[in-house]
């Protein structure tokens, strides 16, 4: 479903501040599997997300997303295959617009309206539906703005709106860490039950190993813009967070030394 | 104040609630201070002008043109910033001090009057009522269908496009919103609308002037802080008007100063009592709520 081919990816080229994210990154998602994304500060996790989302083009390289080479395309085109949340609840929603205007312009990603009213009777009850989902009572404040929201309920909202319409991957960025932690857990139990549901192709960057093991299929660590371990199925099910740690020391020849990475 | 005298100030009023509503398109919803309307409002001006004038044109299809050509205006402004990365308020300086230059080309001179000839306003006259009540008549019906027309299209699916990619540009884009093509589409928009104030005031006023775009910018401005801050804004709707009664008491507070020979202010003055009253809006406005917790504070 993602096919991310030799993509190097340099910050500030030719400047003093030159700085490489991504060395010749290979990296396949198959359809329907999730993805956990682990790694230290500038490993260069976060950065491979932007590149198949088109936030950062890549210096060389080829993003294929569903059969389709998007490496020239576009955010707003690519959009139409991909969806995406962010790590800030601000971003992910439109604070000056309300629920369901906010949900309509999910909806206008894959089904633009143009002159027709962006809201109609079928989009209200579709929102109304999908809100309900989160037992939070939002179907009933579908004229709030977004802007009355606390970040969790914000963050449930972002989720909602990305899985809605026909996208079938979508990329999830640190969702949950700008979250108190009861919200953070009651966001990714979330998570998993849509991504289940959907069956959606989903790639998930978070600076917690815990929940990297935890959640999905598959697990891949990033250090200094390499995958440097990658582990699905039985391997990865008996694997807890000190195994992690002793196979980043024994293959890098030195301690992880990112305190977020060893306590989240 | 006469009556003649408080038409006409409503007559102003309401073709700068057309300068209000472009910026409000710009500054609030796309969130792109735009400063190419001190060049849109004479282009308009000066097209309607010369359309009427030199090539005969009837004045409805004049109007229009004039606000057509408001809109390539704000279209290159846009394009600049989209295209180019031209820095927004850098864009709108270079168009507007470009069309400073169109403009006297079009008009072949600095003004052009437009005395005795067809206007949009020669449809009212002759009907047993004298003209200047009837002006204004016109106008405001004129003025309000296009309001009414702007909260229709902030409501469909491109116009929330349009409100989500100011308010909210990376997530507009996630979105599948293409935020350039918004860019491009509201300031044409906000300067079609600019134009169409131009070529209404150039009409009224009798004459089209290469000058008349000085302070243009503060007017709409003025108008939106004012109107926004004086009435609920909470829909489309509200906010729209809102901006149409800020055009109004602006033109209202610059009569005022022009009148108010007792305060001792003279004519000259005017600038400096229109920057007072936005002032004053926006002061007022902050210490409200500030009084207003200091209240609390003490009863609690």
């Amino acid at each position: 479903m993602i096919d991310v081919s030799d993509v190097r990816v340099t910050f500030n080229k030719s400047t003093p501040l030159e700085s490489v994210a991504l060395r010749e990154l290979d990296l396949v998602v198959p359809h329907g599997q999730f993805l956990t994304i682990i790694g230290s500060n500038g490993a260069g996790k976060s950065t491979s997300l932007n590149v198949i989302a088109g936030l950062v083009r890549p210096d060389c390289g080829k993003v294929v997303v569903g059969g389709q080479d998007v490496t020239d395309w576009p955010i707003h085109q690519r959009s139409r295959l991909i969806s995406r949340v962010f790590q800030d609840p601000k971003m992910g929603t439109c604070e000056d617009l309300t629920i369901l205007e906010n949900f309509a312009l999910a909806h206008g990603r894959t089904q633009p309206r143009g002159f027709r009213f962006a809201i109609d009777k079928g989009i209200r009850e579709r929102a109304a539906e999908r809100l309900k989902l989160l037992k939070l009572g939002l179907e009933n404040r579908l004229n709030d703005k977004v802007g009355l929201l606390s970040g969790g309920q914000r963050q449930a909202v972002s989720l909602l709106m990305a899985t809605t319409g026909e996208t079938r991957v979508l990329l999830l960025d640190e969702h949950t860490a700008a979250l108190d932690p009861k919200t953070a857990e009651f966001v990714m139990e979330l998570t998993r039950a849509i991504v289940t549901e959907l069956k959606l192709t989903s790639v998930m960057v978070t600076h917690s190993m815990a929940q990297a093991l935890h959640y999905g299929d598959r697990t891949v660590m990033f250090h200094r813009g390499r995958i440097i371990f990658d582990a699905e199925g039985d391997k990865r099910a008996a694997m807890q967070v000190s195994d992690l740690l002793a196979l980043f020391k024994r293959d890098q020849g030195e301690e992880l030394s990112d305190d977020a990475l060893l306590l989240g | 104040m006469s009556l003649y005298e408080l038409l006409g100030t409503v007559e102003v009023g309401l073709i700068f609630g057309l300068v209000a509503l472009g910026a409000f398109i710009t500054f609030r919803i796309l969130d792109f201070p735009d400063l190419t309307v001190e060049g849109s409002f004479p282009l308009g001006a000066a097209m309607a002008a010369i359309l009427i004038v030199n090539f005969g044109w009837n004045p409805w299809p004049a109007t229009l043109a004039a606000a057509m050509a408001g809109f390539g205006a704000g279209f290159v402004t846009a394009f600049l910033n989209v295209r180019f990365n031209i820095l927004h308020i850098l864009s709108g300086i270079l168009v507007s001090i470009s069309l400073y230059s169109i403009n006297l080309r079009i008009m072949s001179g600095p003004n052009k009057p437009l005395l005795g000839a067809h206007t949009i306003f020669s449809a009212v006259q002759g009907w047993g009522i004298p003209t200047y009540i009837l002006s204004p008549l016109l106008l405001a019906i004129i003025i309000l269908a296009i309001k009414m027309l702007l909260d229709l299209f902030l409501h469909t699916g491109l116009g929330m496009n349009m409100r989500a990619a100011g308010a909210n540009p990376a997530m507009a884009a996630a979105n599948g919103v293409n935020v350039g093509r918004m860019k491009l589409l509201g300031l044409g928009m906000a300067n079609a609308l600019t134009a169409l104030a131009g070529a209404m005031f150039a009409q009224s006023f009798g004459a089209a002037d290469a000058y008349m775009g000085i302070g243009v910018i503060i007017i709409g401005l003025a108008s939106v802080i004012v109107g926004m801050s004086i009435l609920p804004v909470r829909t489309i709707a509200q906010a729209t008007l809102a901006c149409l009664f800020g055009a109004m008491l602006y033109r209202f507070a610059v009569a005022f100063s022009l009148n108010a020979d007792f305060l001792g202010l003279k004519a000259s003055d005017v600038q400096l009592v229109t920057a007072l009253l936005v002032v004053v809006t926006l002061v007022g406005q902050s210490s409200r709520s500030g009084m207003g917790k200091l209240l609390k504070r003490k009863l609690s």
